[in-house]
């Protein structure tokens, strides 16, 4: 988007009568007019026509927005606020005002590639070779499953394998610059992306598969936006599931399970159906939708860098997301990106038993055994 | 705006109220709190014109905060503006004199449904589209639904004295309004008991319900509910002329059929908001109706209100425009190029007056408008057997900021000056803010100095809400 387009819809938004606000997962956090769709862009339209420079406090409720583009939803005249927001982090972040929160954020992923300042070499302890046998998969993990939710790459593994398929999982994999990308660091970003452009290139594999929705949306949509080619396909681990219902295990389950959709795989990448097919075959008629699906659901809380610098009023939104799955009397809360899930979780309290999509899989194989 | 020193005592105060995260003197904060969905404050926003900004914005979390907000604020004879969902169009929300806004969005508690009595008790800051939710959740609805809706909450529909969009058949706020508590400029609350109604003296609800924040901030409410209706129904039909429009509506009222949804489009605003989606020929009014209830009464509704319109030579365009402009009533809030290109403004003076004066009214204002080079589009809605609203809907677009914002006062004065000579009310549901305020002496005639008594009573530092409804205006 041009500076002209933005500054034209700014304009618009900034004087629209909130009509997106309801749904605006920040607005539901702080309860003020400031981490609002149309405050993001009063601020941003007062600086582009000279009325108001942008200040400290400006710039933090331009990252107090978790670029969920829930709000796009909502919007007639179809203004995406998260886009907008996000190349006004990159000005930011050239000017080198970013909020000081974000430098460990930085500098974990430039020396340990993984945000969590992880050991590299531990990048891959989970992953038990096999032999290789069936269609070959380059699996890129991510970093929330390589380190915080192994069990997700774990069960991901067994689930391909019992499908057929062989993965091949490099230890060279460097986070994919997700964070880096959302929080406006593109040239770091860029750095990472290059990296496993070359590491993904030289491997085996015809596809790679990812169960990260951030990492899907990096690799197939902003490393090619900065020419980056990628020469094998990227698939969601829920598309692959999607071609093989017929393989997947059917079970009656011991209560409702609902779908929470990932912002960066449902809004931002549009795969809706691929999850609900897998969900709906393994709980066999047991699946629920929650009031608020598919475009219109709410962001867990955990993206675009929320996390990391307001991280209680990310649980404030990942709370209320449970709340929502709670209100379907759902007994188990899936979702299909790991980040979500490890925000999800932390907010279950012994309420609501919340999987990854691969886990659920094999939680259901293992109940219909 | 505020001396440093009472600032700084102000802030103090409240910090130890609320905590320091629950109040904000950061510049960003008020610039983004500076205006409500008031055409005028949205076009200088647009224009890129800087608005009066607040002091301070405080965020309580109870009735017991508000009250020791007030009593503070009262102490230091400061501005207090109260904000609900900054979404009303007059302004009301404005702190034009600076001072601290008491933003109540954290107060947004759906305490219970009554089943029985079939009431909900709210805070003031629920936001209008969650409590409409959580009662359809129940099997209720509210009644109240205001285009504003997903941005407007309980405390500003009462302030504000609103009307919903099926009012005709479920009542106004102040109809739906059973229980309220206020808390006074000195700090005091009060809780006027929920009841169907009472003979216990003059209803004291009514003095805040309206009140704009002039006289006290509300924290709770009870409303009405009702069942969600079994059935719903839509029918639309055309006439030559407004005239006759009203003619069928009036009888509709009068012969004891009460349609949910009543809106009579007048040939210019037929023109722009039906002919796009159906044949219409130029010059016609529709007439869109909707119906409510079981289905065997919503069935014989529905047809009466049809035979009295055929009967005055209407022609019949069955459900489509009305359930068109049900299915995309929101739509016409949104910003669109049209609205928003250059120094363009758009607003609404929405009168209301009795059957004998109403079409008076309208060509009467709508002349006067006119004269101004804006373009006048109108629709009859919220009608009662008795008379009715007029949304007198203008648009106008001057070579620059000056001239536009000059000429809109002019198309307001004029059209305001004409609604009180031909005998209307120069607001029927949207109120009186700032953009009313200079007018609002003229509407009530003696009978404003009552008000100005009253508030002289209860506020006697005029700290609340200074500058609106005709009170404690400054130059």
């Amino acid at each position: 988007m041009d500076q002209e387009a933005i500054a034209n819809q700014v304009r618009m938004c900034a004087a629209c009568p909130k009509m997106c606000r309801h749904v605006c997962p920040t607005f539901f956090a702080w309860r003020s007019e400031s981490p609002t769709p149309h405050g993001r862009a009063l601020l941003l339209h007062q600086e582009n026509s000279g009325t108001r420079e942008l200040d400290d406090r400006g710039i933090e409720v331009l990252y107090q927005c978790l670029e969920c583009s829930h709000c796009l939803t909502w919007c007639q005249p179809e203004i995406d606020i998260a886009e907008i927001v996000e190349h006004k982090r990159r000005l930011i972040v050239q000017d080198g005002r970013y909020p000081s929160g974000l430098d460990s954020l930085k500098q974990n992923i430039l020396e340990h590639h993984n945000p969590f300042g992880e050991d590299h070499v531990k990048r891959t302890e989970w992953f038990k070779t096999s032999e290789k046998t069936g269609e070959e998969l380059v699996y890129f993990v991510g970093c929330t499953a390589s380190y915080r939710e192994v069990k997700i790459a774990q069960q991901t593994q067994k689930l391909l394998g019992s499908l057929g398929y062989s993965l091949t999982v490099s230890e060279d994999e460097w986070c994919c610059g997700s964070p880096l990308f959302r929080t406006g660091f593109t040239e770091d970003a860029l750095k990472q992306a290059e990296y496993n452009v070359e590491m993904l290139n030289a491997q085996s594999g015809d596809t790679i598969v990812v169960t990260c929705p951030g990492c899907y949306r990096v690799l197939r949509n902003d490393y090619p936006e900065y020419g980056l080619e990628l020469k094998k396909p990227v698939r969601h681990i829920s598309e692959l599931l999607e071609e093989k219902l017929n393989d997947l295990p059917k079970t009656a389950i011991d209560g409702t399970v609902t779908y929470h959709d990932p912002c960066h795989l449902g809004r931002h990448m549009g795969v809706y159906d691929a999850p609900r097919q897998v969900l709906e075959k393994i709980a066999d008629g047991q699946f629920i939708e929650m009031e608020r699906n598919r475009d219109n659901a709410m962001c867990c809380g955990n993206g675009a860098g929320m996390r990391t610098l307001f991280g209680e009023k990310a649980q404030v939104i990942g709370s209320e997301r449970v709340k929502q799955a709670l209100d379907v009397n759902a007994k188990y809360l899936v979702t299909s990106c790991p980040f979500c899930k490890n925000m999800l979780a932390s907010q279950g309290n012994g309420k609501i038993e919340v999987f990854d999509l691969p886990e659920f899989v094999i939680h259901v194989s293992e109940l219909s055994d | 705006m505020l001396d440093s020193r009472t600032k700084d005592e102000l802030v103090k105060r409240l910090e130890t109220i609320v905590g320091s995260e629950n109040v904000s003197v950061q510049e960003t904060d008020m610039v983004l709190n500076a205006h409500d969905a008031s055409p005028l404050s949205e076009a200088k926003i647009r224009a890129g014109e800087s608005l009066p900004l607040a002091d301070a914005v405080v965020f309580p979390n109870s009735t017991e905060e508000v009250a020791k907000i007030l009593k503070c604020a009262n102490e230091l004879k400061i501005p207090v503006i109260p904000v609900g969902g900054g979404a009303g169009t007059c302004g009301g929300t404005l702190p034009i004199h600076g001072g601290l806004q008491v933003d109540l969005k954290r107060m947004n508690k759906i305490f219970t449904i009554d089943d029985k009595s079939l009431t909900v008790h709210v805070q003031a800051g629920v936001v209008g589209i969650d409590l409409e939710e959580e009662l359809n959740r129940h099997g209720y609805i509210s009644g109240h639904t205001p285009t504003s809706l997903r941005a407007s909450n309980a405390g500003g529909f009462i302030a504000t004295r609103s009307g919903g969009s099926k009012s005709s058949l479920y009542g106004k706020i102040e109809d739906l309004t059973l229980g309220l508590q206020v808390v006074l400029p000195d700090g005091s609350i009060i809780d006027l008991k929920a009841v169907p109604r009472h003979a216990v003296g003059p209803d004291l609800k009514q003095l805040f319900i309206g009140s704009e924040g002039t006289l006290g901030i509300i924290t709770e409410a009870t409303f009405r509910i009702f069942r969600t209706p079994e059935s719903q129904s839509f029918r639309s039909m055309c006439f030559p002329d407004v005239s006759r429009g009203l003619a069928a509506i009036r009888e509709i009222f009068q012969s004891g059929v009460t349609p949910s949804v009543v809106r009579l489009y007048d040939p210019e605003d037929t023109a722009m908001a039906v002919s796009t989606h159906f044949d219409v020929a130029e010059g016609d009014c529709m007439l869109m109706l909707a119906f409510d209830g079981s289905t065997d009464q919503v069935i014989l509704d529905e047809k009466k209100a049809a035979d009295i319109c055929l009967n005055l030579g209407a022609k019949d365009y069955g459900e489509g425009p009305s359930m068109r402009w049900w299915e995309h009533r929101y739509d016409m809030y949104y910003p669109t190029k049209f609205t928003t290109s250059g120094f363009s403004i758009g607003d609404t003076i929405d009168i209301v007056a009795t059957y004998d004066k109403l079409e008076n009214v309208y060509y009467a204002m709508k002349d006067a408008m006119e004269v101004h080079d804006a373009v006048v589009m109108s629709h009859f809605s919220h009608m009662y057997p008795n008379g009715g609203s007029i949304y007198m809907i203008f648009f106008f677009a001057g070579p620059d900021a000056e001239t536009t914002w000059a000429t809109y006062k002019k198309i307001w004065d004029d059209g305001v000056a004409a609604c009180l000579r031909e005998g209307g009310t120069m607001s029927h549901q949207h109120g009186v803010g700032l953009t009313r305020t200079t007018y609002n002496e003229g509407e009530w005639g003696p009978a404003f100095e009552v008000i100005r008594k009253i508030k002289q009573l209860l506020d006697p530092n005029g700290i609340m809400n200074p500058g609106k409804m005709g009170l404690g205006v400054r130059e």
